[in-house]
């Protein structure tokens, strides 16, 4: 009687335990190289109604975060500033422009601009910008370098590991409180110890636990 | 063997496709599980059909008033005496102090700078682009705002002067006294010669310029 397996069906197992661990190490790698959200969400730059860039307005011409995000330090969300903030200086500058045209029909019809939303954490999670904003994390260590950004961009990927990160270890982030919004001061290059700062009246101390950031 | 190479090469096609990390795009982020990423909850500044101007964030019904902020100082609040003068003073409850300065410095750099200039002479980053300003800032060190009352400074701020716009919105009160302290601070290390400042001026002299 012939064998019903032929003689290379031998080499199957063989097969099998070479190449199951190089798919699976295979497999893994793609979950976590491209289903991370530091492939999905990083470098998200939404196209916004008006060509605004923080490059020319926050960087070129150095207005400070808060002349526009006003609320950042008082309140979990930092407000998107409102047309009239626009219209405080273009009723002056610019006034012919055609890239500033619906700021100017915004400001008669009274409609609000519709500017695309760049950064969202899911609604289960719970941030807020001014106890970090205390803390004296700085704008660009989770925005990135937005002074140098024509188009907002998610600049960190603010998924829970890198929330984490900070938290458990956030000296090496912190700054001056007063160096929060100056996106040119780098924290690799200046020699601080937030322990031996006088202006802080007592040490940070990040939420670990889940309710903190879930409640 | 022709489709092993095949199933390499559409592999390798694949994997380019998806890009690397960090890739810039303006498509929404996929997230193949969503949960409950997106509840049926309203969140600053969001949009929402329910209410007629499609705004989630309620401004207060007219003719309320919240609580505490009655506003019925009016030395605090507008800067004005009983007889509806401008208020030349600090009003009761902010000190003039190093820390009151510091805070306005801080802040008049943050709302005031871009178009006034750090040492207040009109001519702020804001106005030396784009073909300037078609009303040029003030210039604080002008012989007319010398006499003026510290109130003026912190009216200004509040709610403009001709082309110029208000801040109240966007400035804690406090916030806009420390700025006037430090708009007359200015005026006092600027060009002025302290003698020629009015006496309340002179005797509101921070100490640490004296
Ligand atoms: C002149 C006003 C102005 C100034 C100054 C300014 N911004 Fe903005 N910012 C805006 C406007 C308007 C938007 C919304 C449009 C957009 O995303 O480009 C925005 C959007 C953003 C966003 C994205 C928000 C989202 O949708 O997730 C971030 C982050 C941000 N700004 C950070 C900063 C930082 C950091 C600074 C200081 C270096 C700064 N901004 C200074 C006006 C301003
Ligand atoms: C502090 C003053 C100031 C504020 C506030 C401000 N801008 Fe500007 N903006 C300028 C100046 C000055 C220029 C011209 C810069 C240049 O051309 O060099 C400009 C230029 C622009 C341009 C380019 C116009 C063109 O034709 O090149 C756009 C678009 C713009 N601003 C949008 C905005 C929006 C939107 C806001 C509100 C979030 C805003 N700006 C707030 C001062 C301001
Ligand atoms: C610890 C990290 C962190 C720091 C520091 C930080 N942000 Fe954010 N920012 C975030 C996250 C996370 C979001 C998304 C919040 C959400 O979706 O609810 C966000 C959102 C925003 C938005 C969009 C509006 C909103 O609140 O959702 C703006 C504008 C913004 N940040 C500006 C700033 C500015 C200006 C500073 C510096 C003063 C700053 N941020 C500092 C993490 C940070
Ligand atoms: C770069 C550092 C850093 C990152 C990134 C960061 N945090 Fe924090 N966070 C801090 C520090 C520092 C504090 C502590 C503040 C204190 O103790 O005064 C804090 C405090 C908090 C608190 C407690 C606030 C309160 O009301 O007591 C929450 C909630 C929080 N963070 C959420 C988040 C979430 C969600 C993210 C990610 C999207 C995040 N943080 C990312 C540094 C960071
Ligand atoms: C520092 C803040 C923080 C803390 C502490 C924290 N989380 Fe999270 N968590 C987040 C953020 C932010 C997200 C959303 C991440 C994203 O967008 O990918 C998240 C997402 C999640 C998710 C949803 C994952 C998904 O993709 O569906 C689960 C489950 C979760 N957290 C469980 C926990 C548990 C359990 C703990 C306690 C051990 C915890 N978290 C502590 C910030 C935090
Ligand atoms: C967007 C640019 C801009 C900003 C920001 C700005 N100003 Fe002005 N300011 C002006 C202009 C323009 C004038 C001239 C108005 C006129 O003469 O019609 C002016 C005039 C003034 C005057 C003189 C008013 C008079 O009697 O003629 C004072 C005082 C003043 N500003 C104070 C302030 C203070 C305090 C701040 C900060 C809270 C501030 N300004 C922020 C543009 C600005």
């Amino acid at each position: 009687m012939p064998a019903i397996f032929p003689r290379w069906t031998n080499n199957i197992p063989i097969a099998i335990g070479l190449l199951a661990p190089l798919v699976g190490a295979g497999l893994i790698f793609v979950v976590w190289y491209w289903f991370s959200p530091s492939y999905t969400d990083v470098g998200y730059r939404p196209e916004q109604p008006v060509p605004y860039s923080h490059k020319l307005h926050a960087g070129d011409m150095g207005i400070d975060c808060r002349y526009c995000h006003n609320t950042v330090e008082r309140a979990a969300h930092a407000a998107i500033p409102p047309t009239q903030t626009c219209m405080n200086c273009h009723e002056q500058v610019k006034t012919e422009s055609l890239r500033l045209r619906k700021v100017r029909e915004s400001y008669k019809t009274g409609e609000p601009i519709e500017w695309v939303r760049v950064h969202q954490l899911p609604d289960y999670a719970y941030f807020n910008h001014s106890p970090h904003v205390a803390a004296g994390v700085g704008c660009a260590t989770c925005h990135g370098r937005v002074d140098k950004m024509e188009v907002v961009e998610m600049d960190q990927p603010l998924s829970m590991g890198w929330c984490l990160d900070c938290h458990r270890n956030p000296e090496p982030n912190l700054r001056p409180l007063d160096q929060v919004t100056n996106m040119n001061w780098d924290p690799t290059q200046e020699a601080y110890d937030p322990k031996r700062d006088p202006a802080r009246k007592r040490q940070v101390n990040p939420p670990l636990h889940c309710s903190g950031c879930h409640r | 063997m022709a489709r092993v190479r095949t199933t390499w090469a559409a592999m390798a096609a694949l994997l380019t496709v998806m890009g690397c990390r960090g890739n810039r795009s303006n498509e929404p982020p996929v997230h193949l599980q969503q949960n409950m990423d997106f509840q049926e909850r309203g969140e600053a500044q969001e949009r929402n059909d329910f209410f007629a101007d499609g705004r989630v964030m309620r401004p207060p019904v007219p003719g309320t008033i919240a609580v505490g902020y009655l506003k019925e100082d009016d030395h605090l609040w507008r800067g004005r005496l009983p007889n509806g003068a401008l208020a030349d003073e600090l009003p009761a409850g902010i000190e003039l102090s190093a820390a009151l300065l510091d805070r306005g410095q801080e802040r008049y750099n943050i709302y005031c700078q871009p178009c006034h200039g750090e040492t207040g002479h009109g001519n702020g980053p804001a106005t030396r682009r784009g073909g300037g300003f078609a009303v040029a800032p003030a210039n604080f060190h002008q012989q007319k705002f010398l006499p003026v009352t510290l109130g003026y400074f912190f009216d200004v701020a509040s709610n403009g002067k001709g082309s110029m716009k208000g801040y109240k919105a966007q400035i804690p009160v406090e916030d806009r006294w420390a700025i006037a302290a430090w708009v007359r601070t200015l005026q006092v290390t600027g060009e002025a010669s302290v003698d020629e400042l009015p006496e309340q001026a002179q005797n509101q002299r921070p100490r640490r310029i004296q």
